[in-house]
């Protein structure tokens, strides 16, 4: 594969990781009433940039934009390498507006204030140093320096079992990682004994022309460390006790950006580097992502807790990511990181109103809720919009993504593509079912609990900053997505180009 | 001419120059010996150990040239000093945190001043060691001084007799186990120098190349497992917990930096300088030591309740880690070898100061409970604790992290997988015990109410600690290039 670099003229990428860390350093030595207005502010600069990049972003060709490269380990042919390809920067800016977002709703946050937002701070450092690194090394730095600020949200402004679930957390993604690194290291050192190159870099790394046999062994490595992340079944059971557990805004943030570390992980490496085993591995991937689709749908229409349906959701989602990506065709890949962007404003948007409806009800139960809509037009109406767009209602965003994953699946294999549509429509019934227990049935619940809701506030401010850009976006993806495809499409293209010649 | 003149002509003058690190040593030793025996001035003596200890460490940038004098016995170059250097260091820092900690348990402490110094000469000889003969003076000097150290609890408080005895039981203990391994040791080398008839490590290498005879193989075995006796690797780490957990807490700080990374010196300048010819045989012995020590470690200390036993547990992991990366005998493997000696020493100095200024509380007993929010209470030392541990664990972007990078390199380099697999599985593992710290600091709420006398120093001392762990994380490059370049000294040094 040839790449071509087009250098940035100032580094607006280091900036944007560099930014929220400095913040965080500077907060830990400030008063508490400085935390959320430096941290808004901070993250309100990081999105600009990054919204500015989406439109700066030129996307007639593929090339590794505002691209920047320091020497850094030269003993080892590490360097520090940061860039977007559309992919990459799709994803910087859900990360930029995911932690905005969270900023805006955590103005109420009460506990420990300074601390929470240091952790963001530096959490939301780590992820965009993520999606952006193309060299190894500091993608791993990210990868799991992620893990520490992570840990500490789940684990001290989670909900009662926080430490159990934060702990099985660390521990699951920490041992995804390691066989993520032990393959890079594998891959590293092969590059070593073939062609005397010492280079972490991702370009370096994607020209290997591996055999086939060390292909196999290196993508299961990597795919091990991306399931988990994904997560894809039967790696999945860490999701839904870390986002039951965790605060409404690190739930945010799980759903909607950590989440996607997993799919941009097989989309960005697996599927370039190891072309032939890509291939091998279809039915296997296919067949994991129809049982998370199958299976964590079925899940989701058991519960009763409201976050668990949501994040059961989010594990159903994440197979249509699976199966478009390893359709391997660009209608697939398109929907597959349309879904990404989707999932990232609907799960957001959800979980917020999860949270909403916990500061108002103290909980989470579907037994204690039902019959709000009426007294919170509003809420009502945006819980509406982000469970319909969840759902794939034509005319907001997820109909397209799923809509293109399906086609390119369908394209690959019938079977897997209807199995897959019969699930849509189970995750119709789950989301409907939330949505008609806890806003609807109003005659079937008990007078006490609609007596809670006529003193109920609708949205404060806040509240409704932060789910407006959502519900606005979630229209923009669904009615126009033409420009979205267009954005991707050179990428999606330069991504298959080892599986449809282009 | 006299006859000590013709003495010197017929011997020549060993060349004293470059011993000066060590004299320094020695002298401030003598003088902190009799400032105890005439004044007990306490700050006294602790200025002068730190002052001799600075001289010393300033006049190691004043050798510039390495040399093998006292007539061959005592070899000085880049290796060597390096370490000395380190050693220095982190005992200056050590002997720092001394004072105040022995007043608030009312130990009569002057000897761990002199006993610390000697211990610290003990090791500079061990790195500048070219011959079994040197190595195992400074291997006893340290030694013997370190079994004191660890049984000198003796304290006039009577709620802490509990404490005393511990000390006792633990120094009897690393006694008897170390004596072992000493006796170990001798034993190998009698068998090495019937074998090659020489202590000389570069002759021992060349009689290994012409002819690797089962004397010579035995007494390569024995030597290795007494030098693993002594960086107290499975199975033969029973004295460590107790010794480390009987000991004053800044003495088994001293234990577990100084004494260590002697030892790994030592380990390795004796496997690559005397045995590189049959270096398949010992990393063979290397991994299997390392995968042992790695798996008891880390599974016991799982199970600790009191967090300075579970450091002395994550110790033997710890220990290895590093010795994991003998199991590849290449460049690579030596480098990642100093890489990890190096940076474990700022790591574990650090996590081990945390439990030696909070000891100084009354009641406090370094447990878990103990530690329940500590966040709160002192967000100060919970987030350097937070940086220590999760240096150990070898998240990035903390240094802890390149330092098991470079084992696997070096690990998968040389085509060890299942070392390589069971160094990740082991760090899975010890991620148990390492985010229990965290989350009994951050995650709970605080138990008892106690304020902490930490002063200025004390404070400095951790950040440095953990600025230097979180810098070395993002930049480790300096590092990494000291480290490859002694690997390269090691080898090119080979059949001298």
């Amino acid at each position: 594969m040839e790449f071509q670099f087009e250098p940035a003229s100032f580094p607006w990428l280091t900036v944007s990781i560099v930014l929220p860390l400095i913040a965080a350093g500077i907060l830990f030595f400030l008063s508490e009433r400085f935390a959320k207005p430096i941290s808004i502010v901070i993250s309100a600069i990081v999105f600009v940039i990054s919204t500015w990049m989406l439109f700066a972003y030129d996307y007639s060709h593929y090339a590794i934009q505002f691209y920047e490269k320091y020497n850094w380990i030269p003993q080892f042919g590490v360097s520090y390498e940061v860039g977007v390809d559309a992919l990459s920067l799709t994803m910087f800016w859900l990360t930029a507006l995911s932690f905005l977002i969270s900023f805006i709703w955590s103005v109420n946050i009460k506990k420990r204030v300074k601390e929470y937002f240091i952790a963001f701070l530096v959490l939301e450092a780590a992820c965009i140093g993520v999606f952006v690194a193309w060299d190894m090394v500091w993608f791993y730095i990210f990868w799991e320096a992620m893990l520490i600020p992570m840990f500490l949200i789940i684990g001290v402004w989670g909900y009662a079992e926080r430490i159990y679930a934060a702990t099985k957390f660390f521990i699951y993604t920490f041992f995804g990682s390691l066989f993520l690194l032990l393959g890079v290291v594998g891959m590293y050192v092969y590059q070593y004994f073939h062609t005397g190159k010492l280079s972490t870099s991702y370009f370096d790394l994607a020209n290997l022309g591996l055999p086939f046999n060390l292909e196999i062994i290196f993508f299961l490595l990597l795919a091990l460390g991306f399931a988990i992340k994904v997560p894809m079944w039967p790696f999945h059971t860490w999701l839904p006790a870390a986002h039951v557990q965790a605060p409404t805004a690190g739930s945010v943030i799980l759903a909607a950006v950590l989440l996607k570390m997993g799919t941009y992980g097989f989309v960005r490496f697996s599927l370039p580097w190891f072309p032939e085993a890509s291939k091998y591995f279809i039915p296997v991937m296919f067949t994991l992502g129809v049982i998370a689709i199958i299976y964590t749908a079925a899940m989701a229409l058991a519960q009763q807790h409201i976050k668990r349906i949501i994040a059961y959701s989010s594990v159903s989602h994440m197979g249509f990511v699976t199966l478009g990506t390893f359709a391997l065709n660009v209608e697939g890949m398109n929907g597959a990181i349309i879904t990404m962007i989707s999932h990232g404003l609907t799960s957001a948007a959800l979980f917020l109103a999860a949270g909403w409806i916990y500061e108002r009800s103290h909980s989470y139960m579907l037994k204690d809720l039902g019959g709000m809509a009426k007294y919170v037009p509003v809420f009502a109406t945006f819980f509406m919009i982000s469970a319909m767009a969840s759902v794939g209602l034509p005319g907001l965003s997820g109909f397209v993504g799923e809509f293109l994953a399906l086609l390119g699946t369908f394209k690959t294999n019938v079977w897997f593509a209807v199995l897959a549509g019969i699930a849509l429509v189970v995750g119709a019934g789950y989301t409907l079912r939330l949505y008609h227990k806890t806003m609807f049935m109003e005659e079937l619940v008990d007078s006490k609990i609609i007596h809670k809701w006529r003193n109920t506030r609708d949205m404060t401010a806040s509240e409704f900053l932060s789910f407006l850009p959502l519900i606005i976006l979630m229209f923009v993806i669904g009615v126009y997505p033409k420009w979205w495809v267009d954005l991707i499409n050179t990428t999606s293209l330069s991504i298959l180009s080892k599986f449809i010649g282009g | 001419m006299s006859i000590i003149e013709q003495l010197v002509s017929a011997v020549g003058v060993p060349n004293f120059g470059v011993l000066i690190p060590e004299i320094i040593v020695l002298i401030t030793a003598f003088i902190v010996f009799f400032e105890e025996l005439f004044s007990k001035n306490r700050i006294l003596i602790s200025a002068t150990t730190v002052i001799g200890l600075l001289l010393s460490l300033l006049s190691i940038f004043t050798i510039k040239q390495g040399d093998l004098t006292l007539y061959g016995l005592y070899v000085v170059d880049g290796f060597s000093l390096l370490f000395k250097l380190f050693l220095l260091i982190s005992t200056i820092i050590i002997v720092a945190t001394y004072r105040r900690y022995f007043e608030s348990k009312d130990i009569y402490f002057g000897e761990f001043y002199y006993l610390t110094l000697f211990a610290l000469l003990g090791m500079m000889i061990m790195v500048s060691s070219p011959n079994l003969f040197t190595f195992y003076v400074g291997l006893e000097l340290s030694s013997i001084t370190t079994y004191i150290l660890v049984g000198m609890f003796k304290t006039k408080n009577k709620k802490l007799k509990d404490f005393d005895y511990k000390s006792k039981e633990g120094a009897f203990k690393y006694l008897i186990i170390g004596g072992a391994g000493t006796a170990v040791i001798s034993y190998a080398i009698a068998l090495l120098y019937g074998a090659s008839g020489t202590f000389d490590f570069m002759e021992i290498s060349r009689a290994a190349l012409n002819d690797a005879n089962i004397g010579l193989i035995a007494g390569m075995v024995l030597l290795v497992l007494g030098l693993a006796l002594k960086a107290a690797a499975v199975p033969f780490h029973h004295w460590a917990p107790d010794a480390y957990e009987g000991a004053p807490t800044p003495i088994t700080t001293f234990m577990a930096v100084a004494v260590k990374i002697a030892t790994f010196a030592l380990i390795l300048r004796v496997m690559v300088e005397a045995f590189p010819f049959i270096s398949k045989d010992w990393a063979l012995v290397w991994s299997i030591l390392a995968a042992l020590s790695m798996t008891v470690g880390n599974f016991i200390a799982l199970r600790q309740k009191s967090i300075k036993r579970m450091l002395a547990y994550s110790s033997i992991a710890h220990t290895g880690y590093i010795t994991a990366a003998l199991a590849a005998p290449t460049g690579m493997g030596f480098a990642a070898f100093i890489f990890y000696t190096l940076v474990y020493i700022f790591m574990s100095i650090g996590a081990f100061a945390v439990l030696t200024f909070l000891e100084k509380t009354e009641g406090w007993n370094n447990t878990f409970d103990d530690f329940k929010g500590l966040a709160k209470r002192s967000p100060l030392i919970a987030i350097v604790m937070l940086v220590f541990m999760f240096s150990l664990l070898g998240i990035p972007p903390t240094v802890g992290f390149f330092g098991k990078l470079g084992v696997f390199l070096a690990l998968i380099g040389s085509d060890i997988w299942w070392l390589a697999v069971v160094l990740v599985v082991m760090s899975i593992i010890s991620a148990g015990y390492y985010l229990r710290v965290v989350s009994v600091m951050y995650m709970y709420e605080p138990v008892k109410n106690i304020s902490f006398n930490i002063n200025g120093v004390e404070k400095s001392i951790l950040i440095l600690m953990a600025v230097i762990v979180l810098i070395l994380g993002i930049y480790p490059t300096v590092f990494w290039g000291i480290s490859t370049q002694m690997s390269s000294l090691l080898i090119a040094g080979i059949g001298r």
